[in-house]
């Protein structure tokens, strides 16, 4: 099967230091990867460089065969590429209805948008979403009022309405309880398939319960990839994770 | 902003966001009834065109996130394109050749500049006061949030932009009449009605543009660019990263925005009687901060009263000696306690009580008709 994303030798520097160092990786369409690794192996860097945050010094970024590495972020994620950020990120003055609204950009010119919604025709499509990510209580509320959890779910619920071909999750569980964590795995269990996700974790009882193939990244480089077992036995995996007894723990 | 219970449909909930600003207008229009005083309504109808400036800039200050210290530019810009075209329907005694302005004659100027020309018609100058503004806007916003310049840094580009036009206004003396401005200009003429400073027309005049200012933000506020810009104000990259061009919502708001103060200027033009470089000068323009931030900048119609009333008040206390010079003082005090008391302006407590009210109403009404929708807001 071709690959829907492609890092192909991908760098980047920050004065002097390699961020990523000739980073190559490649994800199926419909697959979620679970991209792990130890503190500073360029995990969020690797995010980055695919939503056009940070521009790579070297290398492409080929999403469903468009170079993406020239394009600004807002062409990014017309091309069909969400990000959730792993501080959440979340319009916090407006309501959450308002908020999965923002994200459902159908269209995205200035004047395009220029119209009023009197009939609320979004209405059923948001309460929809607010269900999905448990918000429905919240729907009225200024996204401010929502505990660390709900903000999590909120932005899952805000890319979930952006319906993005491609979504690069960063620690989404990140401050959620276990019984919350759980529910997460579950959401993204339906997600995967339609959607092609890349998630950036740390929580490896969740990477398991959702991950097919696991990338683990060191040192800015892919170190090693395949499913939980083999990732665990991997040599190269357990000498980068040395001390920390194993990648259970990390 | 407002909170509703998903029964409440987008027409009741309309309804309860226009209510203030309808109220609000059809005071303004009710108030030649009440004070039949020529002289005091002059002096309303300069508070209302300062309120409109203050809605331009809660537009791109409280929605937008764009805090403009320079909002006095686009007024001053309206406020000189209608002085021009009024000045050049004058009849001077001592001109020149064509109707050469007064100032122009006493700076040895002998033919009209090219740039004056097209304000021989009414109509370019009425388009002019509003669609100069929001080009330079535009212009400027395309520098600035293309290159994504935001916060303080937005405040000082807009305010050394001010100044600098303010300075060349002065210095150009021979084609903008320097420190004096334009004065002794004709009456506003528009289809045969004349528009005296103290006359009911103009206060009408005003009364209309006020109202049609308050509809226009409310209509942009409200539809879905609207909400686009405020999502910007809350977490700009956030909104980037769903596709939309950042820069270009931030240089529409500024440069809408722009025009409505243009709008503002051209009218305080017809009520002052003369434009002037203090209408695009710092003081002014730093007062339409303060007057923004004690209404209520996210609030469209708190931001409107903010200017009239803080204004007005300014307006009869500076009359008397004791508070002539301690006014700025007062005016300071205010700002200081709002901004650490009342961040959201007076729109903000009124908008909490009333949710209050709203909310006890509705826990009382639950007792006995369960289901009552509930809704809640304001603009």
């Amino acid at each position: 099967m071709t690959s829907h994303l492609d890092l192909r030798d991908v760098s980047v520097s920050f004065n002097g230091f390699k961020a990523l160092n000739a980073l190559n990786m490649s994800v199926r369409k419909g697959e979620l990867r679970c991209l792990i690794g130890p503190n500073g192996a360029g995990k969020t860097t690797a995010l980055d460089i695919i939503c056009g945050k940070i521009k790579p010094s070297a290398g492409t970024v080929i999403f469903s065969g468009t170079p993406l590495q020239d394009l600004e972020e807002h062409e990014i994620a017309r091309a069909g590429v969400g990000r959730k950020f792993q501080v959440p990120s979340v319009f916090r003055e407006l309501t959450v209805s308002e908020n999965l609204e923002v994200a459902r950009a159908r269209r995205t010119g200035v004047f395009d948008n220029l119209r009023w919604d009197l009939r609320n025709s979004g209405r059923e499509h948001v309460e929809r979403l607010a269900e999905l990510v448990g918000l429905t209580e919240q729907l009225d509320r200024p996204a401010s009022y929502l505990s660390h959890g709900q903000t999590q779910w909120l932005e899952i619920g805000m890319l979930v309405a952006q319906d993005a071909e491609l979504i690069l999750m960063d620690e989404p569980t990140a401050g959620m309880t276990a019984q919350e964590t759980r529910k997460t795995a579950e959401l993204f269990a339906r997600l995967k398939g339609k959607h092609t996700l890349v998630v950036v974790e740390h929580d490896m009882g969740f990477v398991k319960a959702i991950g097919d193939i696991i990338s683990v990244m060191h040192m800015g480089q892919m170190l090693a990839e395949g499913t939980a077992a083999e990732v665990e036995a991997h040599s190269d995996v357990r000498r980068a994770y040395l001390g920390s007894g194993g990648i259970s723990n990390a | 902003m407002s909170l509703n219970v998903s029964t409440s449909s987008g027409l009741q909930r309309l309804t309860v966001q226009l209510a203030p600003l309808l109220i609000v207008c059809a005071l303004v229009f009710a108030l030649p009834v009440l004070l039949n005083n020529d002289f005091l309504l002059n002096k309303v109808a300069r508070y209302l065109v300062l309120g409109i400036l203050t809605v331009s800039l809660g537009l791109s200050w409280g929605f937008g996130g764009i805090l403009n210290l320079g909002q006095a530019m686009s007024f001053g810009l309206g406020s000189y394109a209608m002085a021009m075209a009024l000045k050049l329907k004058t009849v001077p005694v001592h001109t020149g050749a064509d109707g050469l302005p007064d100032f122009m004659v006493w700076n040895n100027v002998t033919s009209l500049p090219w740039f004056w020309e097209p304000f021989r018609s009414l109509t370019f100058a009425v388009a002019a006061g509003m669609v100069v503004p929001a080009l330079v806007a535009a212009a400027l916003g395309w520098f600035m949030f293309r290159g994504r310049v935001t916060g303080v840094y937005v405040s000082i580009i807009t305010l050394a932009t001010m100044v600098v036009l303010n300075l060349v206004i002065i210095d150009q003396q021979s084609y903008t009449g320097g420190f004096n401005g334009i004065t002794d200009l004709a009456q506003l003429e528009i289809f045969g009605v004349a528009f005296d400073a103290y006359g009911r027309a103009t206060y009408y005049l005003v009364s209309g543009c006020v109202m049609l200012s308050l509809l226009v933000a409310f209509a942009f506020t409200r539809s879905r660019a609207g909400l686009i810009v405020q999502a910007i104000r809350d977490h700009e990259s956030r909104v980037r990263y769903f596709g939309y061009d950042v820069a270009l919502y931030q240089i529409f708001v500024f440069a809408l925005s722009a025009a409505i103060a243009g709008l503002a200027g051209m009218l305080y033009t017809v009520v002052m009687e003369f434009a002037s470089p203090t209408f695009l000068g710092v003081q002014l323009s730093l007062s339409v901060v303060v007057w923004c931030a004690v209404g209520g900048r996210q609030s469209l119609v708190g931001a409107f009263l903010g200017a009239v009333l803080v204004a007005g008040v300014q307006g009869a206390l500076s009359e008397s000696a004791a508070f002539l010079e301690t006014w700025t003082l007062v005016m300071g005090a205010l700002f200081v306690l709002v901004v650490l008391f009342l961040p959201k302006g007076f729109a903000g407590l009124a908008q909490a009580v009333w949710r209050w009210i709203v909310q006890r109403r509705h826990v009382a009404g639950q007792e006995v008709t369960p289901g009552v929708s509930q809704t809640e807001g304001s603009t």
